[in-house]
């Protein structure tokens, strides 16, 4: 989902930087992003293990891939304001050293897969494994699951609509976000399972470790 | 410690699945397939990135790969030590 220069007009490549500059300013100011040495540890080699997992890609027949975001695993083990600055931290690696996502789509990279991905798999653990009503290694999963395939098909539709309002493309949100959300819908499912199945994992079960499990009372 | 070493078997193993399986069936990232149906075309805004597409200058598509994976893997280690020793001041 890394959008490579050229996707968006100037007026979203603006856009798109300040929300995501702004969204960081207030996390700061607002205290919830206090960096100290320990949280800074769990950042970097969270930050890592995501940018090592996005090098496995899975090919599928037909000339495409899959591989894990990671918004959703990132904001559920770290929370939403230390998830974000986990996948800020990798997708300005990638766009700087590997080209990998433009340097003007930063700021809409950023905000798609470091600020919503990492919300809306935040959240919707949250309260997945809240209306669950327990605690166990089979709900875990399911909301890891949930989770993870609604973190990607929401960033994928935010992608869309992006693109889609983006005046100097010919076609409208009226078919960018259905091929993105629908793109995005898919892949998720595979961005679920991992999710979940690393969260359900029995070493990663202990709620000291999950910002999220603590969260919904786990 | 358990982490790192799990980090650097990913990078290892991450020729595998991109750049032996993806050749195989002509991989593209899933937003250039759609980008593809909505007419999008990348621009060339002229910079320069050292290790372009998870490649190593002189060096061969696998081992490349793997090294352009343990540069992005120990730029993250680095840039953590450096915010470390700003926090902690």
């Amino acid at each position: 989902m890394h959008i490579p220069d050229g996707f968006l007009d100037v007026y979203w490549v603006g856009a798109t930087y300040i929300v995501t500059i702004g969204y960081f300013a207030y996390l700061s100011l607002s205290h919830q992003l206090v960096l100290d040495s320990s949280r800074v540890s769990l950042v970097t080699t969270l930050a890592a293990a995501i940018f090592a997992a996005q090098m496995l890609n899975w090919p599928l027949p037909g000339g495409t891939s899959l591989h894990l975001l990671g918004g959703a695993l990132a904001g559920i083990i770290l929370g939403p304001s230390y998830g974000s600055v986990t996948l800020a931290l990798v997708l300005l690696v990638q766009a700087l050293v590997f080209h990998d996502g433009g340097l003007t789509t930063l700021g809409a990279n950023i905000l798609n897969m470091g600020i919503v991905a990492v919300l809306v798999g935040y959240y919707v653990f949250k309260y997945a494994l809240r209306i669950s009503g327990k605690v166990s290694r089979g709900s875990i999963f399911m909301a890891g699951l949930l989770a993870g395939w609604m973190s990607v098909f929401i960033a994928g539709v935010v992608c869309g609509v992006e693109i889609g309002l983006s005046p100097q493309f010919p076609y409208g949100v009226e078919v960018t976000i259905p091929v993105m959300g629908g793109w995005h819908f898919i892949l998720g499912i595979v961005e679920g399972i991992i999710t979940g199945f690393v969260l359900s994992h029995p070493h990663a079960r202990n709620p000291e470790l999950i910002v999220a499990l603590k969260e919904a009372g786990g | 410690m358990r982490a790192w070493a799990v980090i650097l078997f990913l990078v290892i193993i991450s020729p595998v699945f991109g750049v032996i399986l993806a050749d195989r069936v002509g991989y593209h990232e899933p937003l250039d397939v759609a980008a593809e149906k909505l007419g999008l075309k990348e621009v060339d805004i002229g910079y320069h990135t050292p290790f372009e597409d998870y490649t190593f200058p002189g060096v061969g598509p696998v081992p490349g790969y793997i090294l352009a994976g343990l540069i992005g893997v120990g730029l993250i280690a680095v840039l953590g030590e450096v915010l470390k020793r700003v926090v902690a001041k």
